[in-house]
């Protein structure tokens, strides 16, 4: 039986296999017809039926439920999400696991096509290290990203002496919705 | 989980918290779908068959090793892991059953209403058997859709192959 205990370590070998099956237009097309269209539902109701309200129950479910060393700030014009300790990335990781180039793009993957069906942008960071922001906005609306410390204070991930010190350069996303929106 | 002792060190792969999070069956359901859908049940089959003998590739080197009874400890350690599962757990000298009295992907899918992919638990015994194979065992299913009996046993040159017939489909 295939479980969900270990479910980070077949879910990225899943996108390994779909590569070479397919090339990356078919790991794409999974991200967004299989996590966004169907498996996430739940949060595609949430995100699309209550704005930034959606965004915070769905994730504070969702990390909650993944042990996720986490932090979010809501106010009427973003939703940001400081991941500390991501419980996927961290379980790769730790148990040495990595067959697709960058596991974490399947986030954008998902969640991008998503955001803009809701007529959202993203402003986004990863270390591959299993930290990350995130910056959720209405497309309308031109702000930047913030200054570090600015919208979450001390929980802000880019203020943790180690934020630039992984081994791979970090992925940036300004303004994105597509998983090749990458700006390495 | 109702088969007493177990170790999550049989596990090949190690967690932060005891128990997984039972919204991922949600993704397993649909990665089925969408394999099914575009390369039909051959190429489900195929995906199913290459997890097993890849992925899970450390769990068949532990079965060659230690026989039935790493069959058994594995199996305790899983469904001790998954949320929901009622599993027992026998090991005799020539087989480990599991009899599987509820399912707990099915059921949480079920829970929330998800449409579950007619032929979701064929997977248990294409992965399980890829995993058996190069450890000299094989698996039989029987069941399904919620509960079903999967029985372990040494590979014989007079084995029956599989009746998919024997594995039922699964529903909301």
């Amino acid at each position: 039986m295939l479980g969900v205990y270990d479910f980070c370590g077949h879910y990225e070998w899943t996108f390994e296999w779909l590569r070479q099956q397919g090339g990356e237009p078919l790991v794409r097309e999974f991200w967004d017809a299989a996590i966004h269209q169907d498996s996430q539902w739940h949060a595609v109701q949430l995100i699309l039926g209550k704005g930034f309200a959606g965004m915070q129950e769905y994730w504070s479910h969702t990390l909650a439920h993944e042990g996720a060393g986490y932090h979010t700030t809501a106010t009427d014009q973003v939703f940001r999400i400081d991941m500390h300790a991501c419980p996927s990335k961290g379980f790769l990781i730790r148990n040495g696991l990595e067959q697709y180039r960058d596991y974490c793009d399947h986030c954008m993957g998902w969640i991008g096509p998503l955001l803009r069906r809701g007529g959202f942008v993203v402003d986004h960071q990863h270390n591959h290290c299993g930290q990350c922001w995130w910056e959720i906005r209405h497309a309308t609306d031109a702000t930047t990203p913030s200054r570090p410390g600015e919208l979450s204070g001390e929980r802000d991930v880019r203020l943790r002496p180690e934020w630039e010190l992984g081994a791979k350069p970090m992925d940036t996303y300004s303004r994105a919705t597509d998983p090749d929106d990458k700006q390495v | 989980m109702g088969s007493g002792a177990f170790n999550m060190s049989e596990l090949p792969y190690s967690d932060a918290k005891p128990v997984g999070a039972a919204d991922f069956y949600f993704a397993i359901n649909a990665t089925f779908r969408f394999i099914l859908q575009r390369s039909g049940s051959d190429g489900l089959r195929r995906y199913w068959t290459d997890l097993g003998a890849n992925y899970f590739a450390p769990v068949t080197a532990a079965w060659k090793l230690r026989g039935l009874n790493g069959v058994a400890a594995y199996w305790r350690a899983f469904f001790a892991a998954e949320p929901g599962s009622d599993v027992s757990v026998r090991q005799t000298e020539d087989a480990v059953v599991l009899d599987v009295k509820v399912c707990p992907a099915i059921r949480h899918l079920r829970e929330h209403g998800r449409e579950i992919v007619p032929c979701f638990c064929q997977h248990c015994y294409f992965i399980n058997e890829a995993m058996a194979k190069p450890a000299g065992l094989m698996v039989r299913v029987e069941g399904g859709n919620g509960s079903c009996r999967q029985t372990f046993l040494r590979r014989g040159p007079a084995t029956a192959e599989q009746d998919l017939a024997q594995i039922k489909e699964a529903a909301c």
